[in-house]
């Protein structure tokens, strides 16, 4: 498709010219917040950007939680992928249901469309209204004053919960954007020739979608572990996620405390990468890329 | 990252038929099963909406209820002395300006991209998804420091912030979009005496109305909805909707409000999508611009 289009300029000793100034402009903007930002961040954890006072270089921001930074660690990871998995699951069952059609696919994606636009924080308040101990579930299953802790809880179910409800909806959109393209006609083919509703799930309806699943678990991934204002909203006091305890500390009265949270901000940033690399690392070994 | 969102979505209720011919159509206990799992699913994706409706009009429910015992507007009143009305005025702005500027920019980087030569085109594609790997209050809460000193207003720096995290989803729409666009019928608006601006606004632009909207939808999503970046980087002095419904929910006995306030935010991104959805089925209404949208799922 490509080779038909011309080029609007002539090839010439600078025809990158014209194309490299338009995207100047989104490029400058990103790579000031994006590297901006982590340079920052990584200064301030350094010591070398104070508030006030001389810079001096120094990793006792690091140090400074070493108790409380590997449960943070964990429990951030802990939660992320259990909604990752809710996420992927729920998500993919309804782009199953969306991509056979009929009123029933029709029903699921208009509910799931309808949940893109709520803010994370509405879902985290309307889950609040749902689950806490005076929450809607809670009044129509009264079992008088049995109810367990899903909000505020030790098992932080509340945060899972809005979580997987929210990026179900986005991994079903994404997947089935995917799936509505090819997958219909592959999968006619199959049962054509004779192949059954479980093969044709395991031959060709997977295999299309990891791409699109895995670019999406990541996404998933990836947010729910950098986010802060559902955890604070739906968690509790302690132990605390990673972005939680970073708010908390750059909120902090003390001045040592906003190194302590650049600290903890720059230790998201790099399970945050770190998950990144190794999805775009199995996308690329498995050849699942293009 | 400041917020998920599906790149390709339709708008509720307009789904495209998929092409059957009952090969993949399921019979007997298949057919209940997958009835049982779409209603589920339904339930799934409606349930935490329901008690935003019934707290919103609430006065009265007290905890056995299983229904509220006196309706009315208290939250009503309550949300509106709390500032509603300014809290959904600074939201819309924050909106349409991030809106406003990361899809001019989105457009601009993905024609680029998909036409022309550009000098490390790579790193490019690299920088523009770039916000989706870093958290966004990694970002807020570095540049707060770096903003004040350079003393770059409050509210300009959130737009900043918010910009650059709906530049992925800006420029990828643009991308599949300009990826599915053929030159040929711009080429030929010229060879037929069009001037270059009436290309870009009698072909163009139709041509790509509906990736625009939908770009246009995504970035005003990505406003619309923050919280932790008008937090840190507004310093407080920006009240936005999200701001109000955090600080409404943290605190006890405001059920109502927070429910109010909650379904009120859903109101104009919902409108919003609406129009999107109407402006993608109506690809500028002629007979061949159907075959040229092949972007559309």
């Amino acid at each position: 498709m490509r080779t038909k289009m011309a080029t609007p300029s002539p090839a010439g000793p600078r025809t990158w010219l014209p194309g490299t100034l338009m995207v100047v402009p989104a490029v400058v903007l990103a790579a000031f917040v994006v590297i901006g930002g982590m340079v920052t961040a990584l200064a301030q954890s350094l010591g070398l950007f104070p508030l006030v006072g001389p810079p001096s270089l120094t990793v006792a921001a690091y140090g400074a939680h070493a108790a409380d930074l590997p449960v943070g660690i964990a429990l951030s990871l802990a939660i992320a992928t259990v909604s990752t998995v809710v996420a992927c699951v729920v998500g993919f069952s309804a782009a199953l249901i969306i991509v056979q059609g009929k009123w029933c696919g029709k029903l699921v994606a208009a509910l799931g469309t309808l949940t893109i636009p709520v803010p994370h924080i509405v879902g985290a308040a309307s889950i609040s209204l749902l689950l806490a101990d005076s929450g809607l579930l809670a009044r129509l299953f009264n079992n008088g004053g049995q109810w367990p802790e899903l909000v505020g809880g030790p098992w932080w179910i509340g945060v899972v919960a809005e979580y997987g409800w929210k990026e179900s909806a986005f991994v079903a959109l994404v997947v089935t954007g995917t799936l509505a393209t090819r997958a219909v006609s592959y999968d006619e083919t199959a049962a054509l020739l004779g192949a059954g509703r479980l093969r044709r799930l395991r031959h060709i309806l997977i295999p299309l979608s990891l791409p699109a699943l895995t670019v999406s678990a990541t996404i998933v991934f990836v947010y729910s572990l950098g986010s802060y204002e559902v955890a604070w909203l739906l968690g509790r006091a302690y132990p605390e996620p990673l972005p939680v305890m970073a708010l908390r500390l750059f909120n902090a009265a003390t001045l040592t405390s906003r190194p302590e949270a650049a600290a903890v901000a720059i230790l998201t940033t790099v399970l945050s990468m770190a998950a990144v690399a190794a999805s775009l690392a199995y996308l690329r070994r498995s050849a699942l890329w293009r | 990252m400041a917020l998920t969102l599906p790149p390709e979505f339709s708008t509720p209720l307009s789904w495209p038929d998929q092409p059957g011919n009952g090969l993949r159509t399921s019979q007997g206990i298949t057919r209940v099963l997958r009835i049982m799992l779409a209603l589920a699913l339904a339930l799934w994706f409606l349930l935490p909406l329901v008690p935003l409706v019934l707290w919103a009009f609430a006065d009265r429910w007290s905890f056995p209820a299983v229904l509220p015992q006196a309706w009315g507007w208290e939250g009503a009143r309550a949300a509106l002395a709390q500032g509603a009305i300014p809290a959904f005025g600074h939201s819309l702005l924050l909106g349409l300006l991030v809106s406003a500027i990361a899809t001019p920019l989105g457009v601009l980087a993905a024609r680029a991209l998909a036409y022309h030569r550009v000098l490390f085109a790579p790193a490019v594609n690299v920088m523009l998804f770039a916000p989706l790997a870093l958290p966004a209050f990694v970002a807020a809460l570095g540049l707060n420091v770096l903003l004040l000193r350079l003393h770059v207003p409050p509210f300009a720096g959130v737009v900043l912030l918010l910009t650059v995290y709906a530049l992925p989803y800006t420029s990828y729409v643009m991308r599949v979009a300009y990826g599915a666009h053929d030159l040929a019928v711009e080429e030929e608006a010229r060879l037929l005496g069009a001037s270059p601006w009436q290309v870009m606004w009698r072909v163009q632009l139709p041509l790509l109305a509906p990736a625009l909207a939908r770009a246009a939808f995504l970035a005003f999503l990505v406003g619309w909805s923050d919280y932790v970046i008008t937090v840190l980087v507004g310093g407080g002095t920006i009240v936005t909707v999200p701001l109000l419904v955090a600080g409404a929910a943290a605190g006890t006995g405001n059920d109502a409000t927070v429910a109010l306030l909650s379904a009120a935010a859903l109101l104009p991104p919902l409108v919003l999508l609406l129009g999107v959805g109407l402006l993608g089925r109506r690809p500028s209404g002629k007979p061949t611009a159907k075959s040229m949208n092949g972007n559309l799922p």
